[in-house]
């Protein structure tokens, strides 16, 4: 595979002060870019026993059904080309409907749920698809500025299919008024891809009084490398 | 314009849902590599996950849930070991490919790890494209005990250097 190099503004501020932290923990100096076959050709390859039952469906792994909004997350996992990333492992985690994360260190005021851990995984299928179900989750105070919510989001991880394609990044969901004051979503300077972290209302993934529906796709980087002649 | 997903932190939550591949660290006996991941002030980052990915070691540890791939969280002194099969890697491949995430790393990075004491790395095609100056930022010195010490800097003179592959 082969991975061009990415327009400045696509990819968040390493710097970025508004987001704090990053001042001290974003690297300054370039990335270089270098060739190098194996993170490009190969990949981490787990085995199927890693799934665990529900692990794709978050509203199934207490003793009751979880509070809050249940609703449905799918969409398909492509590389540059378009073609599907199959097969490939994905992981998700989040906070409940209050806004509460199970970590020890979310100090967050509002109440943990005994039936909603906020945490999956799943591979993609022959046609790079995933489909997760889940609870809507909260916004939360996060104590980097005076107000500052982060808008509600789920947590991806994205395995791809070379090594190369890794991935970790936040699924948004439609018309949170938060996005204008969040830096960490602010911190990606072009509009477009910001946009592409927004996932869309779907009535066709609606599943009629069970739950709403919510289609996300993701572009891994990548494209086909096939050498003239093969 | 590429219509790539862009990224996000892993924020700082990112444990109890990490944890599994975390358990999956095969108790191997072979080479340990320990170091602490600091930020530009040098205070290190107690909420970094490091993973590493040892492609020789797929054959060792073929029946390992995820073979060759380790994942571990700093821990609050910002202190992160792992261990690697005692596999030689092919000549001048580092001994593990690495990403790093953390909070306020809006997106993660990959580096790699050579053992300082390989006899292959003169013939990194890796490392040869390194300036040399920075090159040691990517070696592991071995210890007395016949472990290795590798830190990771996130910024300043020591700033680890970080791929962007091709």
């Amino acid at each position: 595979m082969k991975f061009d190099a990415i327009a400045p503004g696509i990819y968040p501020e390493l710097v970025y002060p508004p987001y704090k932290s990053t001042t001290h923990r974003g690297p300054t100096q370039p990335l270089l870019r270098v060739d190098a076959p194996v993170p490009v050709s190969q990949n981490i390859a787990p085995k199927s026993r890693i799934l665990l039952p529900n692990d794709a469906d978050l509203t199934a792994q207490g003793e009751a059904a979880p509070l809050g909004e249940k609703i449905v997350v799918t969409g398909r996992i492509v590389d540059e080309d378009g073609k599907p990333v199959r097969n490939s492992l994905l992981e998700v985690w989040q906070c409940n409907a209050a806004g509460r994360y199970r970590h020890k260190k979310d100090q967050h005021d509002a109440p943990l749920d005994p039936n909603f851990n906020g945490w999956g995984k799943m591979m993609t299928d022959d046609d790079g698809r995933y489909r997760l179900i889940t609870i809507k989750p909260g916004p939360y105070p996060w104590g980097n500025h005076d107000k500052a919510w982060r808008p509600a989001h789920i947590h991806f991880s994205l395995f791809g299919n070379v090594y190369a394609q890794r991935l970790v990044t936040q699924m948004y969901f439609p018309n949170d008024p938060l996005f204008a004051y969040d830096p960490i979503f602010q911190s990606i300077p072009d509009e477009a891809a910001r946009q592409r972290l927004i996932s869309r209302f779907s009535i066709e993934e609606t599943v009629s009084d069970q739950m709403l529906g919510y289609e996300f796709d993701i572009v891994l980087r990548g494209r086909d490398a096939t050498p003239f002649g093969i | 314009m590429s219509n790539i997903t862009t990224s996000q932190t892993i924020g700082p939550f990112s444990h109890e849902a990490w944890k599994w591949a975390t358990d999956m660290t095969p108790a191997a006996d072979g080479i340990t590599i320990s170091g602490i991941i600091y930020d530009g002030a040098g205070v290190p980052i107690n909420d970094a996950q490091i993973e590493a990915w040892q492609p020789a070691a797929a054959k060792a540890e073929a029946e390992a849930a995820i073979p060759g791939f380790r994942r571990v969280p700093s821990g609050e002194d910002g202190g992160f070991s792992f261990q690697l099969s005692k596999v030689d890697p092919a000549p001048g491949e580092p001994v593990a490919y690495i990403t790093v995430f953390a909070r306020g790393l809006v997106k993660h990075q990959f580096t790699a790890v050579f053992l300082a004491d390989d006899a292959g790395l003169s013939q990194s095609a890796i490392l040869d494209q390194v300036p040399s100056a920075r090159r040691a930022t990517l070696l592991a010195d071995r210890n007395a005990d016949g472990s290795y010490r590798w830190d990771i800097h996130m910024q300043g003179d020591r700033e680890t250097v970080f791929f962007d592959y091709e």
